[in-house]
């Protein structure tokens, strides 16, 4: 998926993460702010890098700031701001790209 | 319990809420919001609040009461959703010093500190990215810092005359957007008008110098409350941070007789960047000609005065723009 626009899912509330993608020529670049950064920030860069190369997008800059959030809050913040900033208006693929 | 956005003006009882817990923890309405978050809570009382003014979130508070519930997560959630919605992916936030571990975990990392106001932005290294960018030059160098709505020969005296000054001249476009002519527009007057001006070199200021992040008063432009100005921020992030990385020690300024706030920022200067080791020049505005006085001209069609007070680089500009228009 083609990252067209800076886009942001998420809140920064706690249990959450604020995931904002924008657009980039030089592959992925993804910056983490996290309060258990030490304890989980490897995971949290996984479950974020899976997400992204499951919806096939090949050059964007993401930050996610997290608040403590689980892997499937985590994968799900990803994919909505992935669809927002690819303006993405077609059927999304449910038990697909996004399972 | 909830968090609302709502644009400005607001109605009088939340305004009259939101003004008390403004003042409830030292703040004041500065009056330039394009919107404002207010969280309220069960009982419908306010809880917390903060204003989004361009590319600025600020005036955050939460009450003492609420603290350590997580309203101010809730309000700046809000303030980033509504700044995305309007476009503006760049941010900047103002708050006080004692305020950065919290908003450090929110996203928001420090550009300058003084005693009394952080400025933070939401990109890691924004400001370091930005000096990176710009080239270094040997011997003595200058800076003039000018917003040019339009550039002026006044401006280009200014500017002649600091180039003579010193090796090389910095000179900084003010990016903000909101007056007569658009930022790229008054990048290419300025870039035009001193091309031939040796050792003088033009960049946009990318919102850090004299921006509504910076120094909001001189965009708020409320004359009566220029001794309230506040541009501590823009002239410490100057002297402390982006003078010693391009080895800058002279800052050249436009004498102001005309607004009481630019007046009140020159003086401010003169106090506050001796002690970064910068001298500050302020030169006699050139035959009266002030860019105010030639946006006037231009509302009132008067192209033959606009012609005597300003380049013909400019002239081109301002004529290409007007066809443009028509």
């Amino acid at each position: 998926m083609e990252i067209k626009k800076t886009a942001v899912a998420g809140t920064l509330e706690s249990s959450d993460c604020m995931v904002t993608i924008e657009p980039s020529a030089k592959g992925l670049e993804l910056d983490l702010e996290s309060a258990v950064i030490r304890q989980y920030g490897k995971r949290i860069a996984e479950v974020a890098m899976e997400t992204l190369g499951r919806l096939g997008v090949e050059n964007a800059r993401v930050s996610i700031v997290d608040k403590g959030a689980l892997d499937c809050t985590i994968k799900a913040r990803v994919e909505c701001a992935v669809m927002r900033s690819a303006e993405y208006e077609g059927r999304i693929g449910w038990g697909g790209v996004i399972k | 319990m909830g968090v609302a956005i709502y644009q400005t003006p607001l109605y009088e009882s939340q305004q009259h809420d939101y003004l008390e817990l403004l003042a409830l923890c030292g703040l004041r309405d500065e009056g330039d919001a394009d919107a404002v978050a207010l969280a309220t809570d069960e009982r419908g009382i306010l809880t917390g609040c903060g204003a989004l003014a361009g590319h600025t979130v600020k005036q955050l508070a939460v009450t003492p009461d609420a603290e350590g519930q997580g309203v101010m997560a809730s309000v700046l959630s809000a303030l980033i959703g509504e700044a995305h919605a309007r476009g503006e992916h760049r941010l900047f936030l103002c708050t006080r010093p004692d305020n950065v571990k919290m908003f450090s975990s929110m996203g928001f990392y420090t550009v300058i500190s003084t005693a009394d106001a952080l400025l933070m932005e939401n990109r890691r290294d924004g400001l370091e990215d930005y000096l990176s960018s710009l080239p270094r030059y040997k011997g003595v160098c200058g800076a003039v810092v000018c917003n040019c709505d339009p550039f002026t020969l006044g401006h280009r005296h200014l500017i002649e005359y600091a180039a003579s000054q010193c090796d090389h001249l910095y000179v900084f476009a003010v990016s903000e957007s909101g007056s007569m002519f658009t930022p790229p527009e008054r990048l290419e007057m300025i870039q035009r008008g001193t091309e031939d001006i040796p050792d003088c070199h033009v960049f946009e200021s990318n919102l850090y110098l004299v921006s509504r992040a910076t120094f909001p008063a001189y965009f708020i432009r409320d004359e009566e409350r220029a001794d309230l100005v506040k541009s501590d921020i823009d002239i410490e992030l100057f002297g402390a941070r982006i003078a010693p990385a391009l080895n800058i020690t002279k800052r050249f300024v436009g004498e102001e007789p005309y607004s009481p706030v630019t007046k009140a920022y020159n003086e401010r200067m003169k106090e506050l960047l001796p002690e970064h080791g910068i001298t500050i020049c302020e030169i006699p505005r050139y035959e009266g000609i002030s860019a105010g006085k030639v946006r006037s001209l231009l509302l009132e069609g008067d192209m033959e005065s606009v012609r005597e007070m300003v380049p013909e680089t400019t002239y081109e500009i301002i004529q290409r723009k007007s066809r443009a228009g028509a």
